[in-house]
């Protein structure tokens, strides 16, 4: 089969526009060339793939008007296809037109046009032609094995020619076959394919020593550079007296280095002299740092106390105060979720980097340039944990805080936050969360389970509490409709809602489970829906004795949500009394209040049963 | 050969573009925040008719300014704009072959082009482009515009803005701006350091209020009046105008968050009256000819 080559010339894409080509290419390929390619080559100056493709495409049966319409439509289909009616062919009722296989050439032209017009970007721009790209396409270069293939694409030039590196080697690189299209570019100083590139980075940064790469920087510099140089730079000692994580953040945010350690630093090229380069890189870093230490060491003349002061004008949410208010609420709210002292005080101090300086700079860092200026003046060690740990988990799997007193501020900090947003009616809805509110809640969620922070429910408002125990239907390995019958439980605290779930489930199969479930269900469908049960019970109105015996047993019944197993063991002692009573008694009596009556004891058994949970969620 | 001088750099960017066949423009006479708020690129990319200009821009950002302490930072400093409408398919050629006639060698160095688009909201403005490196140091801006004044563009021009402080640090090997030599024996800092030293202290202690406030609603009054007689290009003048005396007001620190967001909607509204009137001006100053 013969050997195609497409390559798109473009103007520097981001690494991101690369990244969708890379997913889109195989099957716009498949779907106008009938193959997938063997290779793509992704980069910033081009999107190049090889395909093996048939000589011929295949043959293809064209179908026309129905049979019974020849007379009228059979002169017509056939001269659109410049034939004779006398070669249309019948199939299934309709006539149709044998159309034999072509060379693959003569289709080429446009089906790859259409790759390239099929590629659809995240952000796209026009430039003057008639389509759209990620940045402007400036040549096609495509051979079928030595056949130059010319692509019409909006005046685009198109032909048997790519070009070299931008700066070391601009001029144009005739690709006389498909297959000597790597090891031309290569050449003239190009490597057009990312995971050599890859391997060639990592190799570069292993000889420097032992890297780093905290925000990810490596996938997306693989994509920046076609003659991947890395080279190593230092910049001043004093710079590490500035928290870590800020030299780290200027490193690697803007500038995308990879730190070495210490004061040293690696980064990628694109080429260039590299004692050149390298001076230049170590300039501007310079640069960035110095603006950090200047910014650094004005908030630290303020000082944490003062940074605490300046927030009283500093707006949290438009219609709930302050960033100083918050530091209010959570320094009660610790106090209620059981903080101790340390606590209380990391919740005065949380918020006092929102008016720092640095944070604008690297609102990233927040919480953790709180949590240093903090330990600069002299606060304990709990108390800086805690600050620095508020925000976490920032992702639905993200690490929790590790001390207790952080879980219980950042439990606090996720309550407040999604109290005042629902009180301003600030609802997540649809996809559009700009206050992150999903994100808060599977965090409280996950602070109150994995984090053993005792969260009272009674503390959430009635829709804070729905949305964040909602939460759990997605987090939990049960099935969602444990989640709902356990969060009609009893239990006071929202990890028990966790708990009550996964209790219920465990037990599912188990005997207890079944006669409690049979119990609740038959007491819950009888009385469950009706208005006539009476306020109380009266025992005068007692016909039977095992009205008697359930009201006792249900009145003695008392369940602990807290412990499943236990309380599904005691209330299954209670099972074969309910069989009973069902057995002897007829509940929808004709006298009113001593039916009133029959259905209290029902609801008082439905209710008492249900500090577990809602049982009628549970499918049986 | 001897490492041009910061105006022999000024002057190399002017003869490359010339020669080009751009329109060689002098800074706009009031003050801009950038070199793409002058009119003849603003205005001048609307429209259907083609447009090469280059000219050197003072921008004016008072909230920038440290009062020529820091090295780095000026609440004035200099740009250099060129508008290629439209888009030329060598333009990145084009501009390389610019940092090589200022003395730039481009294989010594690493130069890039690394994603950055701009998006300017206050005055409807968005494009995609880069910032260029030089070593890791951002020395141009560069845009391919597609929307100005909440307007599609009819033919996309290329912007290219030099960083011209940065530029010439890299050409005169020179680690701060106060070092650059200006002309043979005078540096930059002879020439502007006073200069930032005196408008800081305007700029944050001295400009007054009142005044620019009652500015700001006269320049407002007067473009809203201007917009209504058809008169496009006055009318612009004073929708700059307007935003000079919001960021002087912003670097007093007049301005509270919520009469900010109030500001900046009021010079989007100038602006897009303003764009839109220029704009129809021009098809039909351009329309085809009805037969």
């Amino acid at each position: 089969m013969p050997n195609l080559l497409l390559e798109i010339g473009v103007e520097e894409l981001p690494a991101a526009a690369c990244m969708e080509a890379g997913l889109q290419l195989p099957e716009l390929s498949r779907v106008h060339l009938g193959v997938t390619p063997s290779e793509l080559f992704l980069g910033p100056r081009r999107l190049a793939f090889p395909a093996r493709v048939p000589e011929r495409t295949e043959d293809e049966w064209v179908k026309g008007p129905p049979e019974n319409l020849r007379e009228r439509a059979a002169v017509g289909f056939a001269k659109r296809y410049g034939v004779s009616p006398d070669e249309l062919t019948v199939r299934d009722g309709f006539l149709g037109l044998e159309m034999p296989g072509r060379p693959i050439e003569e289709v080429l032209p446009e089906r790859l046009a259409a790759i390239v017009r099929g590629l659809q970007f995240a952000k796209s721009m026009t430039w003057g032609a008639g389509f759209r790209f990620a940045r402007p396409v400036r040549w096609i270069c495509a051979k079928l094995d030595a056949k130059t293939i010319e692509v019409p694409l909006d005046g685009v030039p198109s032909g048997g020619v790519s070009y070299g590196h931008r700066t070391a080697s601009p001029g144009a690189v005739e690709i006389p076959s498909a297959d000597r299209y790597l090891e031309l570019l290569r050449a003239v100083g190009v490597e057009p394919d990312r995971a050599v590139r890859f391997e060639q980075i990592v190799a570069g940064l292993d000889a420097l020593g032992p890297w780093r790469d905290p925000l990810g920087k490596l996938d997306e510099v693989v994509y920046l550079v076609e003659a991947p140089l890395v080279l190593a730079g230092w910049f001043d000692e004093r710079f590490l007296r500035l928290p870590e994580r800020v030299v780290v953040s200027t490193m690697q945010s803007h500038q995308r280095y990879f730190p070495l350690g210490e004061n040293r630093f690696a980064f990628v090229a694109n080429g260039g002299e590299p004692d050149v380069v390298s001076r230049g890189n170590e300039f501007v870093l310079r640069g960035r740092l110095e603006d950090a230490e200047f910014t650094f060491e004005r908030d630290v003349a303020v000082g944490i106390d003062g940074l605490v002061e300046r927030t009283k004008s500093i707006t949290f949410f438009t219609g709930a105060g302050t960033f100083a208010d918050k530091a209010d609420r959570l320094a009660g709210l610790v106090r209620e979720l059981g903080g101790d002292d340390a606590a209380v005080q990391a919740g005065r101090l949380a918020k006092a980097d929102q008016a720092a300086e640095l944070v604008r700079e690297f609102p990233e860092l927040e919480g953790h340039i709180g949590a240093t200026y903090a330990g600069l003046a002299g606060y304990g060690e709990n108390v800086v944990q805690a600050i620095d740990e508020q925000y976490l988990p920032d992702t639905a799997g993200g690490p929790l805080p590790r001390s207790r007193a952080g879980a219980i501020l950042a439990a606090a900090d996720k309550l407040d936050t999604l109290t005042v947003a629902f009180g301003l009616g600030k609802r997540p809805t649809g996809s559009r969360d700009p206050f992150g509110l999903r994100r808060a809640a599977i965090g409280l969620c996950r602070l109150a389970t994995e984090g053993e922070v005792e969260v009272p429910r009674d503390l959430m408002p009635d829709d804070v509490r729905d949305f964040v125990e909602e939460r759990y239907e997605g987090m939990l390995d049960v099935p969602v409709e444990f989640v709902r019958a356990a969060r009609a439980s009893a239990v006071p605290d929202l990890g028990g809602v966790a708990r009550v779930a996964k209790g219920l489930h465990a037990e599912a199969q188990s005997e207890e489970f079944a006669a409690v479930y049979e119990a609740y269900d038959r007491a819950h469908r009888l009385a469950g829906k009706r208005d006539d049960a009476a306020d109380s019970i009266d025992e005068s109105l007692f016909e039977h004795d095992t009205e008697r015996e359930l009201a006792t047993a249900v009145a003695a019944l008392d369940l602990d949500p807290a412990d499943v197993d236990g309380s599904l063991q005691r209330a299954a002692e209670v099972a074969p009394v309910v069989s009973r009573f069902f057995d002897d008694v007829m509940v929808i009596a004709d006298d009113e209040r001593v039916r009133g009556n029959r259905l209290r004891v029902l609801l008082d058994l439905r209710d008492r049963l249900g500090r577990l949970g809602d049982l009628s969620q549970i499918p049986r | 050969m001897a490492r041009r001088t910061y105006q022999e750099i000024i002057l190399a960017l002017e003869q490359y573009w010339a020669d080009y066949g751009c329109v060689l423009l002098t800074p706009y006479h009031t003050e801009v925040a950038a070199g793409t708020m002058n009119p003849a690129t603003f205005l001048r990319s609307l429209g259907p008719k083609p447009w090469k200009t280059a000219y050197l821009e003072p921008v004016i950002r008072p909230l920038d300014g440290r009062y020529g302490e820091n090295p780095m930072r000026f609440q004035h400093y200099f740009q250099y704009q060129v508008i290629l409408k439209p888009q030329p398919s060598d333009v990145l050629d084009l501009y390389l072959e610019s940092l090589r006639a200022i003395g730039l060698d481009t294989t010594r160095h690493d130069v890039r082009f690394v994603e950055d688009d701009w998006e300017q909201p206050t005055v409807g403005a968005w494009g995609l482009g880069w910032e260029v490196w030089c070593d890791g140091m951002e020395i141009t801006q560069f845009t391919y515009f597609q929307q100005l004044g909440g307007l599609d563009l009819d033919l996309i021009p290329a912007e290219i803005t030099y960083g011209l402080d940065r530029l010439a640090m890299i050409v005169q090997d020179k680690p701060t701006v106060f070092a650059l030599d200006w002309s043979e024996g005078v540096t930059w800092e002879d020439v502007y350091r006073e200069n930032e030293r005196e408008w800081s202290h305007y700029n944050f202690e001295e400009a007054s209020v009142e005044m620019h406030q009652r500015h700001f609603d006269d320049y407002e009054a007067e473009c809203k009046r201007l917009i209504e007689r058809g008169l496009p290009l006055p009318a612009y003048d004073f929708v700059l105008k307007c935003s000079h005396a919001f960021n002087l007001l912003d670097a007093r620190g007049a301005i509270s968050v919520t009469e900010r967001a109030a500001y900046i909607g009021r010079v989007r509204t100038l602006v897009r009256a303003v764009a839109q009137l220029y704009l129809e001006q021009q098809q039909e100053a351009y329309a085809e000819p009805v037969a």
